[in-house]
């Protein structure tokens, strides 16, 4: 808890702080404010056995299990949603027995995150019996209430080594502000043993404060500037996410492991930077999601 | 007045809400997401819609993208209730209503949306249940849709994994396993519309172009036709509207094969209403 120290590091410097064989929380849910400029780095550097977990994610997991980066999954959906479909990466994974997936369900990873907030071992849930989730965590227990006599199953605390969020823009001290839908970004900054953030914009603190601190700077260890920095996903205000982009990747991905290779090359490993990714992307295509402020018609163009 | 089958399916859909009712559906549902917004247009606007990812509540969105976590789906809404918020008021009650899918579903109204073949090692690694595994036991009432049933795979004698609680389990029933919700209300599918009497799914009212013996084809499980088979209700002008108002992009039309969309009827005998 250092308030007022400098956390700005290198993009390089703050994913070096996740090891090998990390339990990752990725921040951000489905095709919004997913940590992907984090996520590439992890890629660059070859990053191994991670154990990821998070709610509903996309092309943030899909991407890494792409990479080879990944040995747990535990999230409560990974895909494209009915728009792209299924994650490819991550299926084929999955069915080749290559990842271990553990689903999970947003309530009780809530309810496991709570846990770790409160320094406490466990939290019970009312749900998961009968569901075979259960079967997927052998480390859930039935426990029997003392005051009421019900049956409800105790989930374990989840403290994630890391969390990993983006955040449209910070200060120095890693004081961050969000938009909503925070998802579970705000439970995975005070469960995990570190926070890494990124920010597409580097602000004042006095422009954190009157926008409104989401996640306070004590909790953060390192932030760093990356401009568009959860592209191809969204960062409202700032931009929309890039449905033509996440589509190239799932038709890409889609192909096969060389399919997803091919990604990889052009867009992380041949990249060398974020700096190289937004050149391979574009500038103008970037800008161009930024339109969603326009008009409407602006909004939906983007999406038709 | 003439009408597609993904119309006259989103509106089926509308017609579960009952007025005043507090209404969630998951991510990757655009039939249920403009299903809710038809309900609060015409015949539910005291509704409370909690609008998916986003947890907006009662917004306006001026068109449905075809993502659910989009700031568009948040347009008008005065309040957005935080992820935390969401699932605290589902599992202890608060929540009447819920829509949920499957790439199985069977007659409990079992749903499964994690992995056909074994779990372990999956033949298809579906995308995974959200939140269904816990909200399924607590909030009061579930629609359950699918736009597959005539695939002959989806609604199936037992699901390969379940995701999500139905009315009965291999555990038991909701009663025995403690459960606060009542369990599947409704099953849609783009072949009919089921009810549940004694938790065991039921045909209940049937499209106008398809015949008993085609759903009985269709379907996995002891199919089971009230002895008042009626066809489905036509839509309303006023839910048309709606629909076609709040859904420009068409994102409804992305949950149905091509063969099904080209399915158009003619509506004769309009009702004023849904009732």
């Amino acid at each position: 808890m250092q308030p007022r120290r400098d956390k700005r590091a290198a993009l390089a410097d703050a994913v070096a702080l996740v090891a090998d064989g990390a339990v990752v929380a990725l921040g951000g849910g489905l095709s919004a404010r997913l940590p992907m400029a984090m996520v590439r780095e992890l890629i660059r550097q070859g990053r191994r056995g991670l154990h990821l977990v998070g709610s509903a994610h996309s092309i943030d997991v899909d991407l890494l299990v792409a990479a080879g980066a990944v040995r747990r999954c535990e999230e409560s959906y990974v895909g494209f949603e009915q728009d792209l479909g299924l994650a490819p990466a991550y299926r084929r994974a999955a069915e080749e027995g290559s990842i271990e997936v553990a689903e999970s369900c947003c309530a009780t990873i809530l309810a496991q995150l709570r846990a770790a907030e409160m320094g406490l071992p466990f939290l019970p849930v009312r749900g998961v019996r009968g569901s075979d989730i259960g079967r997927l965590h052998p480390e859930y227990a039935e426990i029997t209430c003392p005051f009421t006599g019900e049956t409800l199953v105790a989930v374990p605390a989840l403290r994630p080594d890391v969390a990993l969020l983006h955040a449209p823009a910070g200060d120095r001290y890693g004081n961050l502000h969000l938009d909503q839908p925070y998802v579970l970004d705000e439970r995975f900054a005070s469960a995990a043993r570190t926070v890494i953030a990124t920010v597409d914009e580097l602000t004042s603190s006095d422009e954190v404060a009157a926008a409104g601190v989401t996640i306070p700077g004590h909790l953060v260890a390192a932030v760093t500037e990356v401009p568009y920095g959860a592209h191809p996903s969204s960062c409202y205000p700032r931009y929309a996410y890039d449905r033509g982009h996440l589509r190239e990747y799932v038709t890409a991905a889609q192909a096969g492991p060389d399919g997803a290779a091919k990604y990889l090359a052009a867009y992380v490993h041949g990249t060398g930077s974020e700096a190289g990714y937004r050149a391979a992307v574009g500038a103008d295509r970037l800008s161009a999601l930024g339109a969603w402020r326009e008009s409407t018609a602006a909004w939906k163009g983007l999406f038709a | 007045m003439s009408v597609t089958l993904d119309e006259w399916f989103v509106v089926l859909l509308a017609r579960t809400i009952r007025p005043s009712e507090t209404v969630f559906h998951g991510f990757g549902s655009p039939c249920a997401q403009v299903a809710m917004h038809v309900a609060r247009g015409t015949h539910a606007p005291d509704m409370v819609l909690v609008e998916g990812a986003t947890y907006a509540v009662n917004p306006e969105p001026l068109f449905i993208p075809p993502t659910g976590n989009d700031a568009s789906l948040t347009r008008g809404a005065a309040y957005t209730m935080r992820f935390e918020e969401f699932f605290d008021a589902a599992v202890r009650g608060d929540v009447d209503r819920m829509f949920l899918s499957g790439g199985q579903i069977d007659g409990f109204g079992n749903t499964n949306v994690t992995a056909i073949g074994p779990a372990g090692r999956p033949k298809v690694k579906l995308g995974g249940g959200g939140g269904g595994c816990n909200l399924a036991a607590t909030i009061r009432h579930l629609t359950l849709w699918t736009t597959r049933h005539r695939s002959g795979r989806t609604l199936v004698e037992t699901c390969d994994f379940i995701t999500d609680m139905g009315h009965v389990t291999p555990l038991g029933t909701r009663a025995e396993l403690g459960y606060t919700g009542g369990g599947p209300e409704w099953l849609i599918t783009e072949l009919g519309v089921f009810d549940f009497p004694a938790g065991r799914a039921r045909l209940r009212q049937i499209f106008p172009d398809v015949s008993p013996a085609e759903v009985r084809l269709a379907t996995g499980f002891d199919l089971e036709v009230a002895g008042d088979l009626r066809p489905v209700m036509p839509p309303s002008s006023a839910e048309l509207a709606v629909l076609r108002a709040v859904d420009p992009l068409e994102v409804r039309r992305s949950e149905f094969s091509s063969s099904e969309l080209s399915r158009a009827f003619t509506a004769s005998a309009e009702p004023d209403c849904a009732c």
